[in-house]
């Protein structure tokens, strides 16, 4: 199974952007998904790295074209929807990490 | 000389403003950054820095409970971790954070001042949790002193295990 890397994105910093991504590792951990690489940046960063990530996992608005897959981090900060996107992300994951 | 310890992030009940009345999302970032500058614990750009930053990327979230914004900026501009709080009469408008068109009705104001954010990352994950503890911030919400709002918070911060 293939490694699956995530960038996890906020404004500026990456005060928000660290939390989001804590809760996401924990959440892809007790769906027994462990095959991920998250890391976090700030949004101006986001153009020189997406390369190297297969999904962008974002607090903010993402302006700069992209064909890779984009969930927004919200629902991991407010817990509104987070079961929704925590469902849709593991998806993915399977998705990307049994592609050849 | 107090030693300064970068794990640490200050409550103190004189970062803590209750049932105030403003009439922008300026005026209440304006009002936190001024205790948080007067008590030494940012540096005088820090104001200017966090209003232009909630113009690029708003931090209005919309929790179960009520609206919340955390409004911060970059590590450059503090000098010492904290966190100053505002519950609002009436809730003044932040846009969304990852939706910068969705205006969110904001009644609980919590602005970071982050130095190290590696260092603080632990503490400061806790105070965010609070956003998705509806029990926690309702109580913030509904207290009507800073020093509920101080024990609300560090008996949250006390419980919740990472």
């Amino acid at each position: 199974m293939k490694k699956v890397k995530i960038i996890v994105v906020c404004g500026s910093g990456v005060a928000m952007a660290m939390h989001a991504a804590y809760k996401l590792r924990e959440h892809l951990e007790n769906n027994k998904i462990y095959n991920t690489f998250i890391e976090g940046t700030g949004n101006n960063n986001l153009a020189a790295c997406i390369d190297a990530y297969d999904m962008v996992v974002s607090n903010a608005e993402v302006t700069i074209e992209t064909d890779k897959p984009i969930f927004s981090a919200i629902p991991l900060i407010t817990g509104v929807g987070e079961e929704e996107l925590v469902a849709q992300i593991v998806e993915k994951v399977k998705e990307i990490g049994n592609a050849e | 000389m107090q030693k300064d310890n970068a794990a640490d992030l200050t409550l103190s009940e004189d970062l803590i403003l209750v049932d105030q009345k403003v009439s922008s999302k300026e005026e209440i970032i304006q009002k936190l950054g001024d205790l948080l500058t007067e008590g030494g614990f940012v540096k005088d750009t820090y104001t200017k820095a966090v209003l232009d930053r909630e113009s690029v990327y708003p931090t209005g979230l919309a929790a179960r409970v009520t609206g919340v914004a955390v409004p911060h900026t970059d590590t450059e501009h503090v000098n010492r971790s904290a966190v100053a709080v505002a519950t609002l009469t009436d809730p003044v408008i932040f846009n969304g954070m990852g939706a910068p068109k969705t205006e969110i009705p904001v009644h609980v104001v919590m602005m970071l001042a982050i130095h190290d954010k590696t260092q603080v990352i632990p503490i400061l994950r806790k105070v965010i949790l609070i956003i998705e503890k509806d029990e926690v911030l309702k109580k913030i919400w509904e207290a009507r002193d800073s020093g509920t709002i101080k024990e609300v918070m560090q008996e949250h911060i006390r419980s919740v295990k990472l």
